[in-house]
């Protein structure tokens, strides 16, 4: 009985490594729908928050950062975008507790606290907006790789921003982790986020 | 000979392998494992570019008077390099004769079709006009095609170069720079991959020829499978040189 008891697990053995070698052979790696960057330095910078208080992004450290560049005159990719991200921690659920999403904003002259209040917790209750002086927006968002710049239009809203749309997400240290180009569907942000989530 | 003894040698198909030898079984596939990881390291059968941050949002104006953003070169990998529109010997010809050696010879680099962008940043934005940009691109006989000279926007400019591209330059009294001569590559994302100057690579037309080709290799084959062993290259530092 001791010997064929010893086969059994030889032959169990030799299954579980044969289906070990299936199983890494047929797995493929986990793709992020974002643009992967190798954690560097931590980033941080200070600006006034849509409640009117100075917030800053080492405040959320523990949590993972969902950065837009946007404002509030835009008039298709900014609200389409927050929408979306809205969608993102919806299907999150319970999870989107370890996500915050911020938008700053690209227009500081005419996007004030009161202006950012009334408009980015209109997506989601939790998305904060912060804006600050010119020179601050710069600060905050040239290292990132957001451009943006005033395009003079004729018409009713005086002028409209052209700027970076994608957006970038900082780990729970505060470091530039992935970036999302525009129009990266909720579900596909969702899942790069539960993917890093599960990692911690 | 009894039943029992019969019953044993039917079964004896591994005579001497006992517990103590699946262990030593197990210890090896481990031993293998690691001389296998070491060999990734030491001989670096995948070689990379480092992703080593975000390149800089900038909206320039460039020598025809049009602006060019960050935006505007994505999908594109850019080479930089710095520059004031007065500058002079000894600096100044060499980054430029080295982009415009690269620009000479892109039709070697093994880009697979991705175009190739080359920028020259002037920092002294206050002087640098439209005009004074495009007498410079003409004095060095570059092609304007695919090179862009841009200036403008003094408020914006240290954060652009200084902060973003962490190339450091200073207005002296006498109205010239000091500024460290750097070249930096941008790949299609807007990620700085290499940085040229002298604390780094030395700025050499075959190394960013073969750096292009580099990265272009990594984006055709980092995919499935091979994309583990393109992110173990890039945790393990198997940076080109």
């Amino acid at each position: 009985m001791k010997t064929s008891a010893k086969l059994i697990l030889i032959i169990a053995l030799f299954m579980v490594f044969f289906g070990a070698i299936l199983v890494a052979g047929c797995a493929r790696p986990y793709e992020f729908h974002g643009m992967v960057l190798q954690p560097s330095d931590p980033i941080d910078f200070t600006l006034t928050a849509h409640t009117g208080e100075r917030v800053s992004l080492s405040d959320f450290r523990g949590k993972y950062v969902v950065l837009f560049f946007g404002y509030t005159f835009c008039p298709d990719v900014c609200p389409l975008t927050l929408a979306e991200l809205s969608r993102a921690m919806q299907i999150l659920g319970d999870k989107a507790e370890g996500v915050q999403v911020i938008m700053v904003t690209v227009d500081p002259e005419r996007d004030t606290a009161e202006r950012l209040a009334n408009y980015v917790p209109s997506f989601h209750p939790d998305f904060i907006g912060l804006t600050g002086s010119a020179d601050e927006i710069a600060k905050a968002a040239t290292p990132l790789g957001i451009f943006y710049a005033k395009n003079e239009v004729e018409g009713a809203s005086g002028y409209l921003m052209d700027h970076t749309a994608s957006v970038t997400l900082l780990d729970k240290e505060g470091r530039v982790r992935l970036v999302w180009p525009f129009g990266t569907a909720p579900e596909d942000i969702a899942s790069d986020l539960e993917y890093m989530l599960k990692g911690d | 000979m009894t039943a029992q003894q019969t019953h044993a040698s039917e079964l004896k198909l591994f005579p001497d392998w006992k517990w103590k030898s699946w262990w030593t079984v197990l210890t090896g596939i481990m031993l293998l494992m690691m001389v296998g990881v070491i060999a990734f390291i030491v001989f670096q059968p995948i070689q990379v570019l480092p992703r080593i941050r975000l390149a800089p949002g900038f909206a320039l104006i460039d020598q025809n008077g049009q602006r060019l953003t960050n935006e505007d070169l994505r999908g594109r990998y850019v080479l930089y390099n710095f520059t004031y529109t007065d500058c002079r010997a000894p600096e100044c010809p060499q980054l430029d004769l080295l982009m415009r050696e690269v620009q000479q010879r892109l039709d070697e680099a093994q880009t697979d079709g991705t175009p190739v962008a080359l920028v020259t940043i002037a920092f002294d934005a206050e002087e640098a006009t439209p005009e004074k940009l495009r007498a410079y691109a003409q004095t060095l006989g570059a092609d304007t095609s695919n090179w862009h000279f841009i200036s403008g926007n003094p408020e914006r400019m240290k954060d652009i170069v200084g902060g973003g591209f962490e190339v450091y330059y200073e207005k002296l009294d006498n109205g010239e720079y000091k500024f460290t001569p750097t070249m930096i590559l941008v790949d299609g994302w807007g990620i700085v991959r290499a940085v040229y100057n002298a604390r780094a690579y030395e700025p050499d037309a075959d190394r960013i020829i073969r750096h292009l080709g580099i990265l272009a290799k990594e984006l055709r084959e980092s995919k499935g499978v091979a994309r583990l062993g393109y992110e173990a290259a890039h945790l393990f530092l198997c940076y080109a040189s």
